[in-house]
């Protein structure tokens, strides 16, 4: 279970970063007054454009960042308060997050399980499923910069998954994996939210959002601007398809801001 | 809480000696290039003097008087010598010098021996040998002095003792007939004095720079490659992952210093082989005292360094920024330790409050067997104080969006 009340996410700007964004304002506003809730079995799509602020969402999520207005709980922790809490009971996948080139899928797999006070025993179990899902096994010796892109995006997967989670926080799951890869990803978080799971994930890939997510937040200028199904999103934009209406919500909220 | 840093520090080592690479460049080539350097140095050195030795020189000698030649050939001055009269041009033969094909010149004052002989009273004339060389030619130096000490000298002597009969009133007393026995010390004392001005400096740059070269890669590094995040969401408090960071730094650092003190120890004989054996014949002992407290100056020192270069680190961008950022630092410590070179032996307790400065200057007194507990104390107390402020500055950089995500 996650929710968010009213989250506001302000980042100063340094002087150079003023220059790059042609900015005169030094504060800028990441996310503003964002509230969502993403249930236990459920898949939670926030889909939105580059820059939009879904990324910053998340990572307030995974206590990486803390709020500057609003709170969020995760599985009833304050992400402030009980950060380690929260930390317990989720996995945080993106892209940015990488493991250390030099161990073995297997090596690291006992790391974080060890790092999430694992019994050794639970730690082996946990790998064998995990491993045995993911068709780890024949490269669990090798090391990880040894390993092809869709070999390491599966590592990292299982890995991060070691604890058994309630709640998976996943920034851009398919972004720059091939179609089987992609696949594979995407059956997994299905996967899990058939066990009862709480997942959210960011995308900006209209498709994957209507296909894999049961409800979408749709997120424009760090603002949510609907949420609902995908039915009840094409219902209320008037559109045939969630692009269509995307694009209708776009050009609504961003006219607004000019 | 014990938990999380252990795993890390475990995990840390085991990164680096897994990896033969790194285990090749952290301790073995450090050990290769010391000793192959120190060994080549001393090789060269000794060639050098045994070519000076063997160097025949030119030398050439006007108006030289005939009691001089007739000794001159007595000794056996091995030379090359050419005599030349009064109305030659010397000006040819400086040239020569200065391009280094002749090595000495000695030009005799014209009626030389006819003024020694004339001598009588105070105010007589005295006549002068003048001697031409180059003192940036190693032969050329060594033509000169080895000529006036044993050619001149002995000819001067024989001249006096012509004029005089008796030497001995010349001597009117000794000083020191047997300088040997003359010296009273305390033999630890006197080996720690040479030992004390370069050990400190040494070691600090020893430990300063293997805790440099780890550091950047163990935390900007992992910063750059995004693997530090993997850890940022794991259950565990910043300073868990701080610590086991910092520990497992200073375990590596203190591995590559004793590398570098080993291969120093074995390296030395081999670069002294090219000079006088005798000064390196230094014997240390210290007591069990003393040596726990050289090693607890060690830890201590080592950790302040390690989060030093840490914090650095932690706080750079990218691996070069931090390799720029971390040079002003490593300067300080340099500073720091060199200073022990102008004063041997610090006893004024507020010195011992300056952090690095302590360190280099309790290590200087162990050296020289003076160390008081105060001094001890006061060293260990400060370095741990300031480490541990450090550590909470970086503790507290972990912990800020802006380094971590550049948010």
């Amino acid at each position: 279970m996650i929710q968010v009340n009213n989250l506001s996410k302000v980042y100063k700007l340094s002087k150079k970063q003023m220059v790059e964004q042609r900015t005169k304002k030094n504060m800028k506003m990441a996310v503003e007054n964002l509230s969502l809730t993403a249930k236990p079995g459920e898949i939670y799509g926030l889909l939105g454009p580059n820059g939009a602020g879904k990324t910053t969402t998340l990572r307030c999520i995974a206590t990486l960042l803390k709020p500057t207005d609003g709170n969020i709980t995760v599985c009833g922790y304050d992400t402030v308060k009980n950060a380690e809490k929260v930390r317990e009971c989720i996995s945080f996948l993106t892209n940015e997050i990488k493991l250390d080139p030099q161990f073995s899928p297997k090596y690291l797999f006992h790391f974080f399980g060890r790092l999430h006070k694992l019994e050794e025993k639970t730690i082996q179990e946990r790998r064998a499923q995990l491993f045995d899902y993911f068709g780890i096994k024949e490269f669990e010796d090798k090391k990880y910069e040894e390993l092809s892109t869709g070999m390491k995006q599966k590592a990292s997967i299982a890995v991060s998954l070691a604890h058994d989670p309630d709640v998976i926080i996943f920034d851009e799951p398919t972004n720059g994996l091939d179609i089987v890869t992609a696949r594979n990803v995407t059956d997994y978080l299905k996967l899990m939210k058939q066990e009862g799971k709480t997942v959210i994930i960011s995308t900006h890939i209209m498709s994957e959002a209507a296909k894999l997510c049961d409800r979408i937040g749709i997120i424009i200028n760090g603002a949510l601007v609907m949420e609902g199904t995908l039915a009840e999103i094409l219902e209320s934009t008037n559109t045939k398809d969630l692009e269509d209406a995307f694009f209708e919500l776009y050009q609504l909220h961003n006219k607004e801001e000019a | 809480m014990m938990n999380g840093t252990q795993n890390i520090i475990k995990k840390e080592l085991t990164r680096v000696f897994t990896d033969k690479k790194m285990i090749f460049s952290l301790f073995i080539l450090p050990a290769i290039m010391i000793i192959g350097m120190y060994s080549l140095m001393g090789m060269l050195a000794t060639n050098m003097i045994k070519d000076i030795e063997s160097h025949i020189p030119n030398v050439y000698i006007q108006n030289a008087p005939d009691d001089f030649m007739d000794m001159m050939e007595q000794m056996r001055f091995d030379a090359n010598i050419n005599n030349i009269d009064s109305e030659e041009d010397i000006a040819e033969i400086k040239e020569g010098i200065l391009e280094g094909t002749i090595d000495l010149l000695v030009v005799f004052e014209e009626g030389f021996r006819d003024k020694i002989d004339a001598y009588q009273n105070v105010g007589d004339p005295i006549p002068e040998v003048k001697t031409y060389y180059n003192t940036a030619e190693d032969y050329s130096n060594a033509a000169r002095s080895n000529f006036v000490e044993n050619v001149l000298t002995s000819y001067q002597q024989s001249i006096l003792s012509e004029r005089l009969g008796n030497m001995e009133q010349l001597q009117v007393f000794y000083i020191d007939k047997d300088p040997t026995t003359s010296i009273i010390v305390d033999e630890k004392k006197a080996d720690g004095k040479i030992l004390s001005m370069l050990l400190p400096f040494l070691i600090n740059i020893m430990l300063f720079s293997g805790a440099m070269s780890l550091g950047v890669d163990a935390i900007t590094g992992e910063k750059e490659r995004g693997t530090l995040s993997s850890m940022l969401v794991a259950p565990i408090k910043r300073s868990e992952i701080v610590f086991g960071k910092l520990v497992s730094l200073a375990i590596l650092s203190s591995i590559s210093a004793a590398v570098y003190a080993i291969s120093i120890v074995v390296a030395m004989p081999l670069l002294m082989g090219g000079f006088v054996g005798d000064q390196m014949d230094i014997n240390l002992s210290f007591s069990p005292l003393e040596i726990l407290q050289l090693f607890v100056i060690m830890i201590v020192l080592v950790y302040l360094y390690v989060a030093m270069v840490a914090l650095v680190a932690v706080i750079a961008k990218t691996s070069k920024e931090a390799s720029t950022y971390v040079m002003p630092v490593y300067i300080i410590v340099l500073l720091g330790s060199i200073m022990t070179y102008m004063g041997s032996g610090q006893s004024k307790l507020k010195y011992f409050l300056i952090p690095i400065y302590n360190s280099a200057i309790c290590l200087q007194n162990i050296l020289m067997g003076e160390l008081t507990i105060a001094q001890f104390g006061l060293t260990v107390g400060t370095t741990a104080l300031v480490a541990a402020f450090v550590t909470g500055l970086i503790t507290r950089a972990f912990n800020s969006e802006k380094i971590m995500f550049n948010a």
